[in-house]
């Protein structure tokens, strides 16, 4: 095979066995790597409870993973969400996936519990599981620095290891799989630690093709203001979004009860690089290079770590934040739900995080110890617990991003329609709300936004299964990448088959939680988006969003999926997964 | 969307992309609302359903340009458009010929689309999609037109000129519109100051330019500066129609507000930081984009010229540059001859301008160029003939 390996890891924790095996053929190519391959191998567990050990969790990486393709050295992380209950992905750069694959497989499918902590080492055609006594209880850079010389880490701190709800995979250099408490799944399994590296290449079935490809992807991401801009992503990382929301009065503030935060200047684009001087880095063969570090090499926080630590907890102060960011990459925690988390708590007991309180809260919350034990359960478990669970700003139980849906209806809705919860991920509308890509449209009208999210949805879970970086779409599309795919493997691909393997991807997503219980009544927003405004400027008004309007579109997107009224399959299902 | 349909189908008719008899634009949400002949209609609602996508349009362009390139296509299955811009975001243009055509229309038309956002389909013409938007199909096919009037225009310079090539250019002649300053004002150099003055200005510029045929679809990008920042229209905006798609760009960069401003903003930066420039104006004027291709050189061991030359030619008495767009180097080529020239013309891209008080210089220098091109075009042809 071209692209692929064919070929999976399995690991059992509680036997202490490891053994490749063939994947079938028609399995990579109807669901591609990545989102779509890790999806496509739960459907037999996925009903399994997240705290039994039978549950999978998988690492997939993308056929063009190793191939030289721009942005294409992603690996996707995929079990069912202790936080949310969903199925759940994580997207992580770095060089796991350029590794894994040198190693020759294309997944690693981890199953059981290990008696004691242990670490799994895969180099080559070697694979074991070694003892981790020593490793646990570490945080993320001295596992990291423990196990450097095995090629790329995966690993996860104490908050992995207590089973906070939001604990994160790290992989180094401020690589994350760090939403939906996948760490706490890999803890769990009393899984400390996985090391990847080889010597097989990925083989390319048409070279020249191939170049071409390239070629054109890279000229596109030249030509995009968001991702080569002098304002994009290479020039200032996701810090750039600071000043964007602010001025679009789309910061959340205050627990999501104002949207603008006056101070949010302190933390911006031009403050990190005022006030540190970064240097620039990125995934492996990426020439975007959106990740800055200060000068110890200390990956800088992303955009909805500083906005969320700072304007939803009303902190302004530069070093607090980088301090907070600091320590969830060392603790192994996700500092989106964490600060969330803690503002919802603010909100509760009426009082306001100062920046010293930052540290010794998370560091309660990853040893899950006093007051940290209830906010190791996320903000909706939290909010229930001390009576008040309208103040919990989640979906599903995944804590909302920093960007309020207020100010962009068709972001509203994927926060909604999103399969792993309150995440904006999965159609981006960010892209054609805000960012004018690939086409500027109204942010403030619900008109034709369920086709355009539909759209979106099917293109980045395609995305995610060719384990692109979805900020690739910022500039070029699924057009140039299956041009790439179809070189790499030699299976000819066009962006409308690609398109269709997302469209099945999502729809086996949702068959997935719908057969574990979720509902209509689950896509849903927080009553605050209905019925408070968020803070109007001179020339932007930013209202509550219309109920009626926002169920009349969550229904259109419904139908376009083929689905009933109530967001159920038909009798006659539609299309998933081969 | 009825109003939506309306609008673009009157837009195409009157940038002279589509005859009226041969149009028709069909958008969907709940269900598809078209306009045009029935049985165009009905075909491109067939192949939107199948798409799932929201727009599409199939357009008949008033000039013979398909017939005479799937005529000369040979055996090829694609075109590819010489131009750097359309190049770069339409890679090749797929041929669907009648043959292929005749059995199952919508299914060879739907694989076709199910690739490229535009395909040349002999009998009917242009056909584009627009996934998200119908503004999104408005564009490709916009540009689909615009690469292939470009592509016939410049193989037309490349070859003796027969009846049939005769007759082709007869009909460009008899479709080019006068390029006229008659019936226009602009805002006096003392009055372009405050920022609702310089946006209305900027607005008012740009319908002009899309008026007056200067652009590829709408776009092209315009600024100004003042003392603090440069007002620049922003990524993916319509020149005719830049209310509230104005971004302000402080030269301290002390906001990154600008991400979302045109992605020829550095060139932009650039030339105010070197020149002593008020208002730059850029855009795609058809003809010098043709004679910006046409290189007397023989024998060059560059393949890439729109992005490699490193000469500076002329055309009509303005300098010609290569360049890739965005970040792709171009500033670095523009802003050496601009400053001496008022203009450069940018290889296979198109021109950009500079007036030194106010937008009337930049735009009359934009309409001179484009003016003095299609002279200078209509004569290198007629050479040939």
């Amino acid at each position: 095979m071209n692209g692929w390996h064919g070929q999976a890891l399995h690991i059992d924790l509680t036997a202490g066995t490891l053994q490749r095996r063939q994947l079938p053929t028609d399995l990579l190519t109807g669901s591609i790597g990545g989102r779509g391959l890790g999806v496509r191998l739960l459907r037999d567990t996925i009903h399994l409870t997240t705290d039994d050990p039978d549950l999978p969790l998988i690492f997939a990486a993308g056929p063009l993973s190793g191939s030289g393709v721009p942005a294409s050295d992603r690996v996707a992380v995929v079990s069912r969400s202790p936080l949310t209950g969903t199925v759940f992905d994580g997207s992580a750069g770095g060089t796991f996936a350029r590794d894994l694959k040198s190693a020759g497989v294309d997944a690693l499918i981890i199953q059981g519990c290990s008696p004691q902590p242990v670490w799994l080492r895969l180099s080559g055609t070697e694979a074991s599981l070694q003892p981790a006594a020593q490793l646990w209880g570490g945080d993320i850079p001295t596992t990291l620095a423990a196990l450097s010389g095995h090629g790329s880490v995966a690993t996860i701190g104490t908050a992995g290891e207590n089973g906070v709800l939001y604990a994160g995979i790290l992989f180094g250099q401020g690589n994350a799989a760090g939403r939906g408490g996948l760490g706490a799944i890999m803890g769990g399994k009393q899984l400390k630690a996985i090391s990847v590296q080889g010597d097989q290449a990925t083989t390319i079935a048409d070279p020249t093709r191939l170049q071409k490809a390239n070629r054109d992807i890279l000229r596109l991401f030249r030509a995009s203001p968001p991702l080569f801009g002098e304002f994009g992503l290479q020039a200032f990382g996701t810090a750039t979004f600071v000043d964007l929301m602010a001025q679009r009065r789309m910061t959340p503030t205050d627990n999501f009860r104002a949207t603008v935060f006056p101070n949010s200047t302190h933390y911006s684009g031009p403050a990190l690089r005022h006030a540190l001087h970064p240097t620039s880095g990125g995934c492996n063969g990426c020439p975007i290079a959106c990740k800055k570090f200060n000068h110890s090499g200390i990956p800088l926080p992303e955009y909805h770590t500083l906005s969320h630590f700072g304007a939803l907890n009303g902190l302004d102060d530069l070093p607090a934040l980088l301090a907070a960011s600091a320590d969830c990459y060392r603790l192994g925690l996700d500092p989106v739900s964490a600060a969330v988390t803690l503002a919802t708590a603010s909100e509760i007991r009426g009082d306001t995080l100062t920046a010293a309180d930052l540290t010794p809260r998370l560091e309660a919350i990853a040893q899950c110890k006093d007051e940290g034990a209830l906010l190791a359960q996320g903000a909706r478990r939290l909010a229930v617990a001390l009576g008040r669970p309208e103040v919990a700003m989640t979906v599903k139980s995944l804590e909302l991003p920093a960007f309020d849906p207020r100010g962009a209806y068709g972001l509203a809705l994927a926060y909604c329609t999103s399969g792993r919860g309150g995440c904006h991920t999965r159609g981006n509308p960010i892209s054609y709300e805000i960012l004018r890509r690939p086409v500027p449209t109204d942010r403030f009208s619900f008109a034709g936004k369920a086709r355009m999210l539909r759209i979106a949805e099917d293109s980045i879970a395609a995305t995610d299964s060719l384990a692109v970086c979805r900020y690739a779409l910022f500039g070029a599309s699924l057009e140039e990448y299956a041009d790439a795919l179809s070189a790499v493997t030699g299976v000819d691909y066009s962006s409308a088959a690609l398109a269709t393997v997302g469209a099945n991807i999502v729809l086996t997503e949702r068959s997935y939680n719908l057969d574990n219980g979720f509902t209509a009544d689950d896509d849903l927003l927080p009553e605050r988006f209905f019925t408070a405004a968020g803070s109007h400027g001179q020339d932007t008004q930013v209202p509550a969003l219309d109920r009626d309007r926002f169920l009349a579109e969550r229904c259109t997107y419904y139908h376009l999926r083929g689905l009933t009224d109530t967001g159920t399959f038909p009798a006659a299902s539609g299309p998933l997964l081969p | 969307m009825k109003r939506q349909i309306a609008f673009y189908r009157n837009k195409l008719l009157q940038d002279g992309s589509a005859i009226d008899q041969g149009l028709a634009l069909l958008a969907q949400d709940d269900g598809i609302i078209s306009s045009g002949p029935d049985d165009l209609c009905q075909l491109g609602a067939a192949v939107l359903t199948r798409l799932g996508g929201c727009a599409l349009i199939l357009a008949r362009p008033p000039l013979p340009i398909s017939e005479w390139l799937i005529a000369h296509a040979g055996s090829a299955d694609t075109l590819i458009p010489p131009d750097s811009e359309t190049r770069t975001f339409l890679h090749d243009i797929p041929i669907l010929r009648r043959d292929e055509f005749r059995s199952d229309p919508v299914a060879a038309l739907t694989a076709r689309l199910g690739q490229r956002k535009g395909v040349l389909v002999e009998g009917i013409g242009l056909v584009a999609v627009g996934p998200l938007t119908l503004e999104q199909a408005y564009v490709n096919l916009s540009s689909l037109f615009h690469a292939l009037f470009v592509k016939t225009l410049h193989d037309l310079l490349l070859q003796p000129c027969g009846p049939q090539e005769q007759a082709l250019l007869a009909a460009v002649r008899a479709w080019t519109t006068p390029l006229t300053l008659a019936g226009l004002a602009f805002c006096d150099r003392a009055d372009l100051n405050g920022n609702t003055q310089i946006a209305h200005e900027m607005e008012r510029v740009g319908r002009y330019t899309v008026e007056q045929r200067l652009v590829d679809s709408f776009f092209g990008n315009i600024s100004c500066r003042d003392d603090q920042q440069i007002f620049i229209s922003q990524t993916a905006a319509s020149l005719d129609a830049l209310s509230g798609c104005i971004d302000p760009v402080p030269f301290d960069n002390s906001t990154t507000c600008g991400i979302t401003a045109s992605s020829e903003l550095l060139t932009h930066r650039r030339i105010y930081e070197q020149t002593d420039a008020r208002t730059i104006l850029h855009g795609h004027p058809k003809f010098a984009v043709v004679l910006s291709m046409h290189c007397a050189t023989r024998d060059c061991a560059i393949d890439d010229c729109w992005r490699d030359c490193p000469q500076v030619r002329d055309c009509v008495g303005t300098p010609i540059v290569a360049g890739e767009v965005g970040a792709g180097g171009l500033a670095d080529k523009v802003v050496p001859v601009i400053a001496n020239s008022g203009a450069a013309i940018v290889y296979g891209h198109g021109v950009f301008t500079i007036g030194h008080h106010d937008f009337a210089e930049a735009f009359t220098k934009l309409l001179q160029i484009e003016q003095a091109c299609r002279d200078e075009y209509f004569r290198r042809v007629d050479a040939n003939s």
